[in-house]
């Protein structure tokens, strides 16, 4: 087996593990909680014989082992429960909300990365200019500002002031403009963070490449600059930057609450939130599973970057090195 | 890479901004019409859609719209007319008869609105569930024994005893709702069959609901009752008051309710106007009579006489919120004028607390939940307490723990809790939760005065408006004489809004009838 199909079969077999854990760690939620989860969810009102027979809908009657298995078992077969509330398939409702949080994740992403590599890259290749050094106090501004913060002042200035943007929802017509208006100040207010962490990490690491020793002797034979920068250098000094976007687009997928919440937008935070509030347990641990396998599989999926932008990296981790 | 001149950025960047700055594409810019309004509510639709097993005031609010009951309340007022009744008589104290008016359609070709769907729709309170679990609102038709049904629009309402709350707090209200039993035995109102339907025969229908986005109300083309102003009304679901007051200064919403805290500076604003009206709900600190040291009556007096009503008002609500001083706020039946109106002495607390063994304090937990309010609220008392030397420790809780809190066995653990119940135009909707057989449940207190559960009992069961008022007085004096309660207010509601719109809340401010908002 070549080393390449080894690191990724070692990784595959990593992602189940981590996805099996997570899934047994979720089950074992409701055994945490103070009283019978079905009295909670019930409420006052609710007479024993409702309390027994909510407990048996909800399988709180068996042993804990059958609970375990029949709640994997169900995982497996893709069936997550019934919302105790509606009465609806969990798995719908986190369908239903889940392109909302993902479009919101990547477009923040997307314009870390749009003006965070730029700002990385002339930071780098004009250290010490008066640009850089802007930039350098700028990115550790946004990087401190907590994004709520961030966000509340990007709604003052350019809703409530200068009324270019709206605030609330994801746009009630389904047009792409009406989405896109809506979705700029959210994913502003989550990018601006990442922007910083970007140039910052991408500066130091492209700083570093620059001073190797290919990158010198494609000086030596008279490469032009700009191309020794964006083809050879950018690609291996994108390496760390690659690892901390796969870690935040999984970080902004489980923390875009915030944003959801100050700007009205439904989401899977905002649906774990509102679950948290009233012990609908099965839609949280619903919602926290999809979060976990995204994450998951975004971290595969980085792990197996890292191959297309080193290919000497596969070599050396499929031989254990 | 990098095929962009520096031209063609300064140049699309110089575009985006000329266009910005004209608002072009930017579509709220619009001036919206007045075709549609949008109000915020604070949470999403939850549960279903039907009156005897709704979740709340938001679902409430909603179906008021929608469907109509015999009769209904006035705007601002507890005072009802007919709605869906031609006439609605009490004939004595255990029958009351209706007429319904004719050509009441059902929207969604449900057919006409008959004495069949009132009695389906009442009797449905008395029934257990496919779950095993009872109505929620339940107790509201709890003195029903039947409807009879004497004609296709004509019927009897046969109780089991006088229950003069239904004229208050269940036939204007939501609980007093009449829906279509053919559009129910379909499948209708269930929140797990998508898209949700409500059918009634009120003035909107329910044209739309997008979960965690928004709620579509649309004028009813067979409505013959007074034409609503707004063909569309919007319900925007804003889980964060602060996103809503931004939301209604950025012309997004229309109507909001807001924080006390908020409204001196949102009155500041132009362009938006300030409805302020006390309410009947009540918030105060419940004492657990059963736990040490608060089985003491002297503790539990020293500790009232620590507090400054006025100055945690002050801080916590700035100042936007009168004080209480008993159960029933001002307007009600029972309202108690002359109640003991306790002014604050820390020396006359500390003699009391050196007389109950406690000279140097003791060490207690007050739980609350994570409103900024009452938040706000525990830190003013924890200072005013520790100026006697009772320290207190503040649990903040979420909803969901804190309403599990006080219940059963784990109620017996509770110190002392800061706790807020909404109020409904009768009585006896505010002393139910304190009678003995709610401790465990709503009891948190964990009082039990056989001589309260007499009054309340009674006072529920009884026509006569006077020994009624008498009879919840005389409740609020055993409440009193506890000790048990600290009574600190019955908060106002105040909503932030368009100088244009006109809103229409009932006083205990989360009940709304959207088919009377109106113009200004």
């Amino acid at each position: 087996m070549s080393p390449t199909l080894r690191y990724v079969g070692s990784r595959l077999v990593t992602t189940v593990l981590v996805l099996v854990c997570a899934t047994v760690l979720l089950f074992s939620l409701t055994l945490f909680i103070p009283g019978n989860p079905a009295e909670v969810l019930l409420g006052p009102r609710a007479t024993p014989e409702a309390v027994a027979a909510y407990s048996h809908i909800m399988g709180l009657d068996r042993p804990l082992l059958e609970r375990l298995a029949i709640f994997l078992g169900n995982v497996l077969k893709g069936d997550l429960g019934r919302d105790v509330i509606s009465g609806r398939p969990v798995l719908d409702l986190v369908l239903e909300v889940f392109p909302y949080t993902l479009t919101l994740t990547l477009s923040a992403i997307g314009l870390a990365v749009l003006l965070g590599v730029p700002l990385g890259c002339y930071a780098a290749t004009h250290p010490g200019s008066v640009l850089d050094q802007v930039g350098a106090v700028t990115s550790v501004a946004f990087i401190a500002l907590p994004n709520f913060v961030v966000a509340v002042f990007l709604v003052l200035i350019f809703s409530v002031w200068l009324h270019w943007l709206p605030v609330l929802g994801v746009g009630r017509d389904g047009g792409w403009g009406d989405a896109v208006l809506r979705l700029i100040l959210p994913a502003l207010s989550l990018a601006l963070s990442w922007i910083g962490y970007i140039a910052r990490l991408l500066r130091a690491s492209l700083l570093e490449v620059l001073g190797e020793a290919h990158i010198r002797t494609a000086r030596a034979y008279g490469v032009p600059e700009r191309r020794i920068v964006y083809r050879n250098a950018l690609k291996l000094a994108a390496i760390p930057t690659v690892a901390i976007l796969g870690l935040g687009v999984g970080r902004l997928l489980g923390g875009a609450i915030f944003a959801e919440i100050i700007f009205a937008r439904p989401g899977l935070g905002t649906l774990v939130y509102d679950a948290i509030a009233v012990r609908n347990y099965p839609v949280v641990q619903a919602a926290v599973l999809v979060v976990v396998g995204v994450f998951t599989l975004t971290n595969l999926l980085t792990d197996l970057s890292y191959l297309w932008l080193d290919p000497r990296l596969g070599r050396r981790l499929g031989e254990g090195r | 890479m990098t095929d962009f001149s520096r031209r063609q950025v300064l140049g699309a960047a110089a575009t985006t901004a000329i266009l910005a700055a004209a608002g072009l594409p930017f579509p709220v810019l619009a001036q919206q019409g007045r075709s549609s309004v949008t109000l915020a509510i604070g949470r999403d639709i939850q549960g279903l859609l039907t009156p005897a097993d709704r979740t709340g005031p938001i679902e409430g609010n909603i179906m008021r719209t929608v469907c109509q009951g015999l009769i209904r309340f006035k705007p601002g007022s507890f005072d009802w007319e007919l709605s869906a009744a031609k006439s609605l008589t009490q004939v004595n104290d255990t029958t009351i008869e209706f007429e319904l008016n004719p050509g009441l359609m059902f929207h969604g070709g449900f057919g006409e609105m008959t004495a069949d769907d009132v009695k389906f729709s009442f009797e449905q309170f008395g029934k257990i569930g496919a779950d095993g679990k009872p109505a929620g609102y339940a107790k509201d038709w709890a003195a029903l024994d039947h409807v009879e049904v004497t004609g296709k629009y004509t019927g009897k309402i046969l109780l089991k005893s006088a229950a003069p709350q239904l004229w208050l707090v269940v036939l204007p209200d939501n609980s007093g709702l009449i829906i279509s039993k053919k559009a129910f035995e379909g499948g209708a109102y269930r929140s797990d069959a998508q898209p949700i339907k409500l059918i009634g025969t009120g003035a909107y229908i329910l044209a739309e609901w997008v979960p965690n986005q928004r709620v579509v109300l649309k004028a009813n083309p067979d409505w013959k009752g007074t034409k609503p102003t707004f063909p569309e009304v919007v319900l925007q679901p804003v889980r964060d008051p602060k996103t809503a007051e931004l939301a209604l200064r950025a012309n997004e919403l229309q109507f909001t309710p807001v924080e006390p805290a908020d409204a001196g500076e949102i009155e500041k604003e132009k362009d938006t106007k300030l409805l302020k009206q006390d309410s009947i709900n009540y918030v105060w600190i419940g004492l657990n009579v059963e736990k040490p040291p608060f089985d003491n009556a002297k503790v539990r007096q020293a500790l009232r006489l620590a507090i400054d009503v006025d100055q945690v008002l002050a801080g916590a609500y700035n100042g936007t919120v009168k004080p209480a001083y008993a159960l029933m706020a001002p307007g009600l039946l029972g309202y108690w004028a002359d109640a003991p109106k306790p002014k604050p002495d820390p020396a006359a607390a500390k003699k009391l607390l050196a007389e109950a063994g406690h000279p140097n304090g003791f060490k207690c937990t007050l739980t609350l939940m994570n409103k900024p309010t009452f938040q706000a609220i525990g830190q003013i008392v924890q200072a005013l307490w520790a100026e006697i030397g009772v320290q207190v420790d503040l649990q903040v809780l979420d909803a969901g723990a804190y309403y599990a809190v006080g219940k059963g066995d784990s109620g017996k653990n509770l110190d002392m809790a800061l706790q807020r119940f909404g109020g409904k135009a009768d009585p006896a909707f505010q002393t139910q939760w304190f009678v003995a057989s709610q401790i465990g449940t709503w009891n948190w207190q964990r009082w039990n005065d056989p001589a309260f559960d007499e009054a309340s009992a009674k006072a529920a069961s009884t026509n006569d408006k006077a020994e009624r008022n008498r009879l919840y007085i005389e409740a609020q004096k055993r409440m009193e004489a506890s000790g048990a309660f600290i009574w600190l207010t019955h908060e106002a509601n105040i909503f932030a809004f368009r100088p244009w719109l006109k809103p229409a809340v009932l006083p205990n401010g989360d009940d709304m009838l959207y088919d009377r908002f109106t113009t200004a």
